[in-house]
């Protein structure tokens, strides 16, 4: 009788716990699996000098997103080769300065609940690998366009060279800001 | 079976003054809480953690191994979390840490996408020191290149000043101290001029694309004033000798001034060339956030 009673309580227990284990688990643990393309992209990082305002221009980055069990892991990558300023020597400059040829590929690393991704806006916390440092940056919003399918992405990170210990150029002994924004333009698609 | 994490286990696996059914109680809901809590702890690590926004993957794996261990746990300490910021406060848009210098792979931090998920090649993401080097001695090379142009630009300012008093003064081919001062600073922009060139020239090259941008005529301009650094002594020198023997400057010498005047404003059109477009904005640049 005593151990009948003590099964009861467990066959009682254990739905209650299994109750309280699903409340723990975030409401989209539902939804299904997604694989997510970038389509199209900018990246567009401005410079500022007392002589200069510069913006430098990819439009070669490569993403893809992968959401499994609520959680979505996106990785954006382009070479930093491929932003383009208008002026080539400038630009072998900036990849001089930025190490670029020893570390060849910018990338971005962006860990998003998959509930929020049909938000206007996107709350994201990026992790940039960059001349071969890691910097993070912390509820970087970007606003959301959703049209049919496609998800137009726009936003702006705001990174600074010493994010990355890059030596800031000069030119005429002055040196450029420190600040280097970084305008993202993407359109994603789900698969 | 460990129950509740504890050393109070005998030889059989029994802990002692317990019951085998209090035993498999205790044991069924520590298992389902720890469950619920460990997967609380991974799924929504980035929701409930509004301050500590830990992106990093060291963190998270360290927090899904907590989350693991919290199964035998219960009755355990907390352990301190590994690596996770103490400033959890933090300004928006802030860059929270940077970290060491990575690999030149730029492999992920932890089992998620890889470059090579993107299609790129190891040939792409992997760096060349080598080309590094290539472009930091380029970039050293053409920094005195345009140190030397700009000092270069006293010499060939001066020599066109003082060009003024190389002719002779009303027929007086006797006075030559001005003249000889203008030789003096011609010849001194002409040696500024050889050591600035020759340091671009000797920079390596590090692209076969063609130039874009304003240095594109910054070498259209050497077309012009390259002859005309050599051509401009040359002519001042057949001037100079037809002074001191007497002569008028005739000839092709008489052509020096206008040589020396186009040699010296397509160097200076050169030096803003690669200046080019200048958008003055002195009042906002001087702060350097």
């Amino acid at each position: 009788m005593k151990k009948f009673s003590r099964l009861a309580m467990v066959l009682l227990l254990l739905p209650a716990s299994a109750w309280l284990n699903a409340q723990a688990r975030p409401s989209d643990r539902t939804a299904p699996d997604q694989t997510w393309k970038l389509d199209q992209s900018t990246l567009t990082y401005h410079m500022s000098h007392p002589m200069h305002e510069v913006d430098g221009t990819s439009h070669a980055a490569l993403g893809k997103g992968v959401c499994h069990v609520g959680q979505c892991d996106f990785l954006i990558a382009a070479a930093v080769k491929t932003f383009d300023s208008g002026d080539s020597n400038r630009d072998l400059h900036m990849i001089q300065v930025t190490r670029g040829a020893q570390f060849p590929i910018v990338s971005v690393r962006i860990h998003l609940p998959q509930s929020s991704l049909d938000s206007p806006t996107l709350d994201c916390d990026l992790e940039v690998q960059f001349a071969g440092k890691t910097a993070h940056y912390a509820h970087v919003l970007f606003q959301q366009k959703i049209d049919g399918t496609a998800h137009h992405i726009t936003g702006i990170v705001p990174s600074t060279l010493s994010d990355f210990k890059i030596d800031p150029p000069s030119f005429l002994t002055i040196a450029i800001k420190n600040a280097i924004p970084v305008r993202v333009d993407m359109v994603w698609h789900a698969l | 079976m460990v129950v509740g994490g504890s050393s109070e286990l005998d030889p059989m696996g029994r802990v002692h003054g317990i019951g085998h059914g209090t035993k498999a109680l205790l044991f069924a809901i520590s298992l389902t809480l720890a469950c619920s809590v460990s997967e609380r702890v991974v799924a929504q690590s980035s929701e409930t953690q509004a301050g500590a926004k830990q992106t990093n993957a060291p963190t998270t794996t360290a927090q899904q191994g907590i989350g693991a261990t919290k199964e035998d746990a219960m009755a355990l300490p907390d352990a301190p979390l590994p690596a996770a910021p103490a400033d959890s406060a933090l300004d928006l848009g802030e860059p929270l840490s940077t970290s060491a210098l990575q690999p030149p792979d730029q492999s992920p931090p932890s089992g998620g996408l890889s470059l090579g998920d993107l299609g790129l090649t190891p040939t792409q993401t992997e760096g060349d020191a080598a080309r590094q080097a290539l472009f930091d001695r380029r970039t050293h090379m053409l920094k005195v290149h345009q140190r030397l142009g700009l000092i270069t630009v006293i010499p060939v300012a001066a020599a066109c000043l003082s060009s003024v008093g190389a002719p002779p003064d009303k027929g007086n081919y006797g006075n030559t101290a001005s003249r000889d001062l203008h030789v003096a600073l011609g010849a001194t922009a002409v040696a500024m001029y050889a050591a600035t060139a020759s340091y671009a020239i000797r920079a390596p090259r590090v692209s076969g694309e063609p130039a874009r941008g304003g240095v594109k005529w910054h070498k259209y301009l050497i077309y012009i004033h390259a002859p005309g650094m050599v051509l401009t002594p040359v002519l001042g020198a057949m001037a100079y000798n037809q002074i001191n023997s007497g002569q008028k400057v005739h000839g092709i010498a008489s052509a020096h001034g206008a040589v020396a005047v186009a040699t010296a404003a397509s160097y200076g059109a050169a030096i803003v060339a690669v200046s080019w477009p200048i958008h003055l904005n002195l009042h906002k640049s001087q702060r350097n956030p």
